[in-house]
Formats: C-alpha cells, structure tokens, sequence
C-alpha cells in the first residue's frame, strides 16, 4: 500500500467515526486538500523564521514536517476540535486570551 | 460642522426605530425600507468632508473664540489641543467604506423585502440599528463611543440571527451572545485602562499623549490595555478562535442577513483594526501579531471551508478565511500593504455579498442548504448559475475581476516588505478558495436533480437578480479601475504606516 492510499484510508476511517453520512469521494479529496494545504502552509509561514536565524527555520520546519507526516491525517482531527460545542469554544477562547496578553505584556517587555 | 455626517448614523436608527413600531403594517414597511435603503449608499456620497462634534465643541485652539478670557492653566496646555466632544471623522477612506456599506446593506434589504412573503418590521430594524452602528465604528474617533457602537452592532448581529427563523438559530445566538459576553467586557476593560492612564477616550489625544511623552508609551498598563483591545478585535470580527462561531452565525442567519452580517463583521475589523494601527503601532510585536493571527484566519478559515457540506457554512468559513488577507495588508505596516488590504476589504464585502446572496438563491427555491441534497440547478437558472459563477471566480482572484486586483497587490507589498513567503501562502489559499467554491458549484448546479429534492419556489425574485447584477458590476468596475477604490484609501495608509512606502 503506497503512502496516498495509507492517507485515504485514514481519512475514510476517521470520517466514519465522526458521520453519519456516507463517504464519498468529493469528501475524501476535500479532506486529502485540506490536509495538504494545511501542512504546506504551515511549512511556507515557518520559511519565515529565517528573519530570526537560518538555523532556527530549517529546525523548525523538519520538526514540523516530522511531526506532520507522523500525525496525519490531522484534519480530521482539527475538524472535530472546531466544533461548535460551546465548552470548545470558550476553552479556546479563554486559552487566546491568555496568548494574546502574554505576548503583548511580557513581549514588548522583551523584544 | 457637517450634519450630513451625523445623518448616517441618525438615518438608519430612525428607520429601524419606525420599523419595529410598525411591524405588521406589511406594505407601509416594505415603502419606507426600500425609500430608506436607497439613502444609506447617497448619504456618504452627498456629505463633504470633515468633523462632527457631538455633545461638545472643538478643541480650543480651533477657535480662539471659545478659548477667549480662558485661564493660561487650560489655554497654555495640552488642554488647549484636547478633542472635548465625541468627534465623528469623515475623509476619503470613510466615504468609500460606507458607501459600501451603504450599497451591499441597501441590496440586501431589498433582497430580503422581496424574498420574505411578509416582511418583518423587526428584521428590518435589527438590520437598519446594524447599519447605524457599523457607520459609527468607521466615522468615529472616540474609543469609548466606539465600544458603544460595537455593542450595538453585536446585538443586531444576534437579532438578525434570532428573527432569521433557520433551524438551530437561537442556540447559535445564544452561544454568540454567552462569548460576547466574556469578549465585549475584555474590550472595555482595555478602553478602561487606556483611559486611566492616558485621561482620554478621544483616538488622536491618546496618540498625542503617548507621541509628546506625557504618558509612557511602554507603561504596562498600556501594554496589557493593548492586548485586551486586540482580543477584542478577534472577537469583533470573527478572528480565530472566534471563526468558528461567527461562520456559525452566518450560517444561521437567512443569506441576505448573512450577506450584510459579514459586512458588519469586515468593517468592525478595519475599524478597530485601523485603531490598533494608529495606537499601537510603536509596540515591535503589533504587527507581527497581526500577521500570526491573520495568517491562522486565512489557514484555518480556507481548510475547514472545502470540508463543509452546508453552503452557508461553506461561504462562512471563506469569509473567515478572507479576512486573513486584509489583516495581512495591515500587518505588513507599509504603504501599499495597507492600501491593499483596505482595498481587499472592500471587495470582499462584495464579494462575499456577491456569494451569499447568489447561494442564497437555492436556499430560497428549496429551503435547503445541504449540498448533499442538492443539484440540478443549471437547469432551472441558467443565469443565475453564471452569476455565481462569476462570483466564485471573483473571489478566487480571476481577472478581470475585483479581488484579482487587491489580491495581486498584497502580493507585491509582500514581496516588497521581504517576505514573498507571504505571497506564495496566498496564491495557494486562492487556489484552494477556488476548489472549494467549484465543490460546492458542481454539486448544486452541475449534478442532476435528486428525486427527493422539493422545489418550493420555482421562480427567483427580479430584485434578488438586480441585486446579483448590481454585485456584479461593482466587482467589474474595481476590477478594471481599481484606482476608483484605492485612491480613496491612499491618504489613510500613508498616514498609518508613517511614511514606509
């Protein structure tokens, strides 16, 4: 089994689980598109990080593509964390509230 | 002193006030909202620039007058230059954002008129107080008045929501509400702070304050006002982690009300946006949060929209995703970044405009928005089904269309700010844009029609295709003379990025 039918196979199981309809091929491709975009665009912002240091970009983005090979399919996933369950939704919001005000107190501090 | 200024704002609440109180006179509501809609897209083109002052007079030193026989300890300091009234600023940039404001909110209620068998005084008055408000954000200068508006706007959000009558409504407006309920009060508590430290609520004494070293501009309550303002602006406009439930509220509104929502919720966002700018733009990490934050919008919004199955949630998520590029264009500080994301905002409210009411076509024919449960639509709309279409290539950035133009140009701001890196994530978020749009274009008017699929109305209202045609024209034109949007916004960019061409 190659690795596109290894992600296919993933994406129909997890999608099973999470629905009640069937399967399709538009869904499936709709998830294959989305976790590629996802993790290319992840890769092309980290690109970024070679304003900070060369060394800290090309870290980052093999770790990050390490990482998202071994844990796809991720959207799944993330499509199941951004439900709108209301418990989600305020954790996450509560969470970048936290995010936001540390970055922006002890960031300006520190920059 | 301009009255036309304040009529934008006193216009739309008198008719939304003469709306609700007469709810049930079908047909006198139908005259003055359409007689009323027609004046929110003429009044910014009639008024001339200036300042309104509201509950107050201009600052002293305008006018020697006032500040006659005045004590040296009032005419001999900053008092002399401090804004004492609510001040409402109208220049190029405001006449562009609420002329259309003015436009999209103008088609969607005549859309909503002609759709809705009885119209209803109470949608009319929550769209009208949405309008009112959302012109209050973008003419004002004053921060608390600002937060006064944005309460306003939040709330007609939820009433827009409430009378929609879609399944599942009231828990999404519930929901909204319960999260606004912890955002909005962050909001005001960073006001707050900015006003203990600084004295002032008026947006230009507050910069003056921190630019003349009267206040110390790194003074840790500023920093931690800073941070509640933008969390705020997260919440205003549907930034994550608040894309989720704002995709939801558009969902759930019926889609010309969805139509006008995301346009509340693009214009929140260049307003409070455009204050951040003007504020806080000293602090090293401002724009760089910005362009996290957008770039997570953009991400997030695109991917989880080619992953839904509902239409109005579909285009939600896709509004969500826009917004990322307008904030990109903010972040990047420069010029032609923010020429380009203020332009991009514009046509965005457009195009989603554009899309919602296009897609919002079927929902009317067959109550359902399901793209699983529907298709065969080419065939009984020919001409709407290209009208769509074209509003799916104008979203995407096809020329010779409209977000062709704003795309390209955060592009080159992206590449002339150094990071092309930028550039490369748009193009494929554009891309994927596209793909996302043609999924749900293929299987509601290119698949053949279900067996079970029930037509309700067969025929679509002439209103709903002007206003289509309307949309249309508008993307054609900025799309071949971008000029007629961007020299509205060349003076306030240049202004907010501080000279960095």
């Amino acid at each position: 089994m190659n690795i596109y039918d290894l992600i296919v196979k993933r994406i129909k199981e997890a999608q099973k689980a999470d629905s009640d309809g069937p399967v399709t091929n538009v869904s499936t491709s709709a998830m294959l598109t989305a976790e590629i975009t996802l993790i290319s665009s992840v890769l092309v912002a980290l690109i970024m990080l070679r304003l900070v240091n060369n060394v800290l970009m090309m870290v980052a983005v093999l770790v990050v593509l390490f990482t998202a090979v071994l844990a796809m399919p991720i959207m799944p996933q993330l499509k199941r964390e951004m439900n709108d369950s209301l418990y989600a939704m305020t954790f996450y919001m509560v969470l970048a509230l936290v995010i936001v005000i540390t970055l922006f107190y002890w960031g300006n501090f520190n920059v | 002193m301009n009255p036309l200024i304040a009529l934008m704002i006193i216009v739309p609440i008198i008719c939304a006030l003469f709306l609700n109180l007469l709810h049930k006179k079908d047909r006198t509501i139908k005259a003055i909202a359409i007689v009323m809609a027609i004046t929110l897209p003429l009044l910014p083109l009639l008024a001339n620039y200036g300042l309104h002052y509201f509950g107050g007079y201009e600052p002293l030193y305008q006018n020697p007058a006032l500040s006659k026989g005045l004590p040296s300890l009032i005419t001999g300091t900053a008092l002399n230059t401090f804004h004492p009234a609510i001040t409402y600023s109208f220049q190029d940039a405001q006449k562009l954002f609420i002329f259309i404001l003015g436009l999209v909110a103008f088609l969607a209620i005549i859309v909503s008129l002609f759709e809705t068998r009885r119209p209803s005084g109470v949608y009319g008055f929550m769209m009208f107080m949405g309008v009112a408000a959302v012109s209050a954000l973008i003419l004002t200068d004053d921060i608390f008045n600002f937060y006064v508006f944005f309460e306003i706007a939040a709330l007609a959000t939820v009433g827009v929501v409430l009378v929609s009558q879609v399944k599942g409504n009231y828990e999404t407006a519930l929901k909204y509400m319960i999260l606004g309920s912890i955002a909005s009060p962050i909001l005001l508590l960073g006001i707050a702070l900015l006003l203990g430290v600084t004295g002032n609520v008026n947006i230009t004494d507050i910069i003056l304050s921190l630019k003349s070293g009267a206040v110390n501009p790194q003074n840790p309550v500023i920093l931690m006002a800073c941070g509640m303002i933008f969390f705020g602006w997260l919440y205003g406009s549907g930034l994550p982690p608040f894309h989720t439930i704002k995709s939801a509220i558009y969902s759930k509104a019926l889609p010309h009300g969805a139509a006008l929502l995301q346009a509340f919720s693009v214009f929140t966002f260049i307003a409070l946006g455009i204050i951040i700018l003007r504020i806080f733009s000293y602090l090293p990490l401002s724009q760089l949060v910005i362009i996290g934050v957008s770039l997570l919008a953009m991400i997030m919004g695109i991917t989880m929209a080619i992953l839904q199955t509902d239409l109005k949630r579909m285009i939600g998520f896709l509004a969500v995703g826009e917004l990322g590029y307008i904030g990109l264009g903010l972040g990047l500080g420069t010029a032609l970044g923010i020429t380009a994301g203020l332009f991009q905002a514009v046509n965005e409210v457009v195009i989603t405009a554009f899309l919602f009411i296009g897609f919002g076509t079927i929902y009317y024919q067959s109550g359902e928005s399901d793209i699983r449960k529907l298709g065969g639509f080419m065939v009984k709309n020919p001409k709407v089904a290209l009208l769509v279409l074209l509003s799916g290539f104008a979203m995407a950035g096809v020329p010779p269309l409209n977000a062709f133009q704003s795309k390209l140009m955060l592009i080159q701001a992206s590449v002339q700010a150094g990071l092309p890196e930028l550039g490369v994530i748009m193009i494929l978020l554009s891309i994927v844009t596209f793909m996302t749009f043609m999924k749900a274009f293929h299987a509601v008017y290119m698949r053949p029609q279900p067996s079970d699929l029930e037509i309700k109305n067969d025929f679509i209202p002439k209103a709903t295709i002007l206003a289509l045609s309307i949309l249309l024209l508008v993307c054609l034109l900025l799309g071949l003379f971008p000029q007629m949007a961007t020299n509205y916004l060349q003076g306030i960019s240049t202004s907010l990025a501080g000279g960095v061409p």
